[in-house]
């Protein structure tokens, strides 16, 4: 992990300083809300449905033990215990949730006592800058950084610069609109790449020399839209200004007149060609401008050198095989949570936050402890919070799976269903979050109710389900195989079904094609989403050619195929005159 | 940097340029001011519109205006710090700001993790005389 400086931590307890000025000023009412509120959405603070919620950032998903069992603290003695959704019988101490972009949330802290968890926050390195607002968020990456076998080469080092790079640049702060900017450098894309406002891929040229191929312009939300190349190759060391070129013209060229159309995806959009012609003329003013910096050789080393060295002895011997649990349980978690790793002897493994009980993606104050001990046993004390919501061990020697199957159990987190319809994700929807025009974690609970058979689950093989309450697709809707959106219609709850979404991925039907899943259909009432969900599986178990995913026939079955399986569980929304079906309105 | 109040006067001999001005060529107007070093004042409508930022940005790195770049309009105290590193050399507020929080609120820091966007031409972190 990075290695921080005295001035990286002093940088943070400034930081909360001034917040915490900020917060007093308001709350002296000095500091109305219409000056307050960007300042605290660039902490992480939103105000939400029944509580803040304080969105902290987790740099390109790398965690250690000793901040997560901070943000635990942070969740036994802050989060109120009473929120609505732990109706679940579950003890009180507060919870957190992990994000789709590698953050953490909490939902339950008082504003009051904000500055106080900032604080406490910057004693371990953490933060909540720039995870909200018109500004550049939380850089994302693959939870398999600098392990993955597939890996070109390692993300991180540019990552922890970028993030520097981003954090309060005062030039940037008030955007049109967020931006989102994902980095891998691996074979296949594990961050959702085309997904986001600008995606960087490592690669080297034919030279051998280090570089970006960058995209820029995706996003999801009301208008799902992929990121469009604007260079096959920039040299590492040139990479932050040619960002620079893409935010400056974005920040001088974005729409500033309608919130909903504000992200970069539509300039892009909008602009073609002559958007990109106008970021390369700005990156090529800035390369001509002998007081335009790269970035140094020397601090690229500073950066690099606490990802350099792994933390575990070096490579080890496959373990010998007997002797392990000859259980069907501990086979399929071996399957399904373990991953491959660069360095012999060596797994990834999952903790899936994934489970009956609970909401996608959540981990009460003594789940987030047991995480951190089975990380300090297991892995170094390192932790990667995934895409999918889930936590990752990235060091585990591969002779301690046994021990790690036991502990993982116990604690809760080896449910064997990473890829599968059970390691859906999903936002905290209605229950928590203001913005929702539905609940989904009674959703989740059920579709987890309704294919808790293990057996069944693995029979259906690879399926992502992404659920979000609401438009702004925290729950990734667009790109899941199966993708749930929460509409309000006459005030109720209702559930727009999509299919054949794609993250860019090789889970999707065509591996590194990124795809929006399309809509079938009028939304579905509460009551019918799960039986509409559970008629897709049916007609894919049913029409599946032999090794073909879900995501695959997805794409080779026609949309009407999947249209009528759905209509045929309709209900209350079923239609019973011969006039054509109303199509939903698709996103413009 | 200068702090005033809404109730000042701008620079005699101000160009003021519009909010929408992406500075890819510069009006003759403002080619004058600049060749003149006289004050350029820079809007902005809404204190969370940015792009003014990135005006004053190219106004100093690309085209080399040493005189006073003045932000005006809905231009409130907790701004100041961002101004004075993208090289805003006044704040004029707009009405109820008070100039001590504006003089506070650049106190936070004494270090960032990237440098000033334009200290390298003398402004920005160097404070103008």
């Amino acid at each position: 992990m990075y290695r921080s400086t005295d001035s990286d931590r002093r940088f943070l307890r400034q930081r909360a300083a001034q917040f915490r000025d900020q917060l007093e000023r308001h709350l002296r009412g000095e500091l109305p809300d219409e000056l307050f509120r960007p300042l605290r959405l660039q902490n992480g603070w939103y105000v939400q449905r029944h509580a803040p919620m304080l969105r902290v950032a987790v740099p390109y998903g790398e965690l250690s033990a000793r901040q997560l069992r901070q943000l635990s603290r942070i969740a036994r003695e802050f989060d109120l215990p009473a929120a609505p959704h732990l109706n679940l019988g579950l003890p009180p101490g507060g919870y957190g949730h992990f994000t789709t972009r590698q953050n953490l949330q909490f939902n339950g802290i008082p504003l009051a006592r904000a500055a106080d968890v900032m604080d406490l926050l910057a004693e371990v390195g953490l933060h909540g800058i720039q995870t909200s607002g018109n500004c550049i968020r939380n850089t994302t990456s693959d939870a398999l950084a600098g392990i993955a076998p597939d890996e070109a080469v390692d993300p991180r080092p540019y990552c922890e610069l970028l993030r520097q790079w981003s954090t309060l640049h005062p030039e940037f702060a008030f955007l049109p609109r967020k931006f989102k900017i994902a980095v891998h450098g691996a074979a296949e894309d594990r961050v959702a790449g085309d997904w986001h406002d600008i995606a960087l891929v490592l690669r080297r040229n034919e030279l051998g020399e280090i570089g970006f191929r960058v995209k820029a312009g995706g996003g999801m939300g009301r208008t799902p839209l992929l990121a469009r190349t604007m260079s096959d190759f920039v040299p590492w060391s040139q990479v932050l200004v040619f960002i620079e070129a893409i935010v400056r013209v974005y920040n001088l060229a974005g729409r500033r007149d309608n919130a909903y159309k504000a992200r970069l995806k539509i300039l892009v959009k909008a602009e073609g060609q002559s958007f990109v012609e106008a970021v390369q003329r700005e990156y090529e003013a800035l390369l001509a401008d002998p007081l335009t910096q790269a970035i140094p050789q020397s601090e690229f080393d500073r950066v690099a050198a606490g990802f350099a060295d792994d933390p575990i002895a070096g490579p080890l011997p496959e373990p010998d095989l007997a002797g392990w649990p000859s259980s069907s349980a501990f086979t399929r978690w071996l399957d399904r949570n373990v991953h491959p790793h660069r360095v012999a002897g060596h797994r990834a493994v999952t903790l899936s936050l994934k489970r009956a009980g609970f909401a996608p993606g959540d981990a009460t104050a003594d789940q987030m402890d047991a995480a951190a001990a089975l990380a300090e046993r297991f892995s170094s004390g390192e932790l990667r919070v995934t895409h999918e919501q889930n936590l990752l061990l990235p060091w585990v020697p591969a002779r301690e799976l046994p021990a790690l199957w036991h502990a993982a159990r116990d604690a809760g987190f080896a449910r064997p269903t990473v890829g599968l319809l059970g390691d859906m994700i999903a936002c905290p929807g209605g229950d928590l979050c203001a913005l929702a025009n539905a609940r989904t974690t009674p959703l989740a609970g059920q579709i987890l109710e309704r294919f808790a058979d293990l057996d069944e689950q693995h029979d259906i093989g690879d399926l992502a389900l992404h659920v979000s309450g609401c438009i702004n697709s925290c729950g990734h809707h667009h790109s899941g195989h199966v993708g749930v959106l929460g509409v309000d219609k006459d005030g109720t709850e209702w559930y727009q079904l999509s299919i054949g979404g794609s993250d860019g991925s090789a889970r999707g039907a065509v591996p590194g094609q990124a795809s929006p899943g399309r809509i079938l259909g009028p939304a579905f009432a509460a009551d019918e989403i799960v039986d509409a969900i559970s008629a897709l599986v049916a007609l894919y178990l049913r029409e599946r050619q032999p090794g073909e995913r879900f995501a695959q026939t997805a794409a080779r079955l026609p949309l009407a195929d999947w249209r009528a399986a759905t209509d045929a569980v309709r209900t209350g929304t079923a239609r019973h005159d011969s006039a054509p079906a109303h199509e939903a309105v698709a996103p413009a | 940097m200068r702090i005033t109040t809404d109730d000042s006067h701008l620079p005699a001999g101000a160009v003021t340029l519009a909010n929408a001005e992406q500075l890819r060529d510069l009006r003759p107007e403002v080619q004058a001011a600049i060749a003149d070093g006289r004050p350029l004042v820079l809007e902005f409508p809404k204190w969370t519109d940015g792009r003014a930022y990135s005006q004053a940005v190219l106004l100093r790195n690309r085209w080399h205006h040493r005189g006073e770049i003045v932000a005006h309009g809905d231009v409130v105290a907790d701004m100041a710090p961002l101004l004075r590193r993208c090289g805003f050399s006044a704040m004029q507020m707009r009405a109820g700001q008070d100039r001590h929080v504006a003089e506070r609120a650049l106190g936070w820091f004494d270090h960032h993790h990237q440098r000033d966007p334009v200290v390298a031409t003398g402004f920005g972190a160097e404070v103008l005389s």
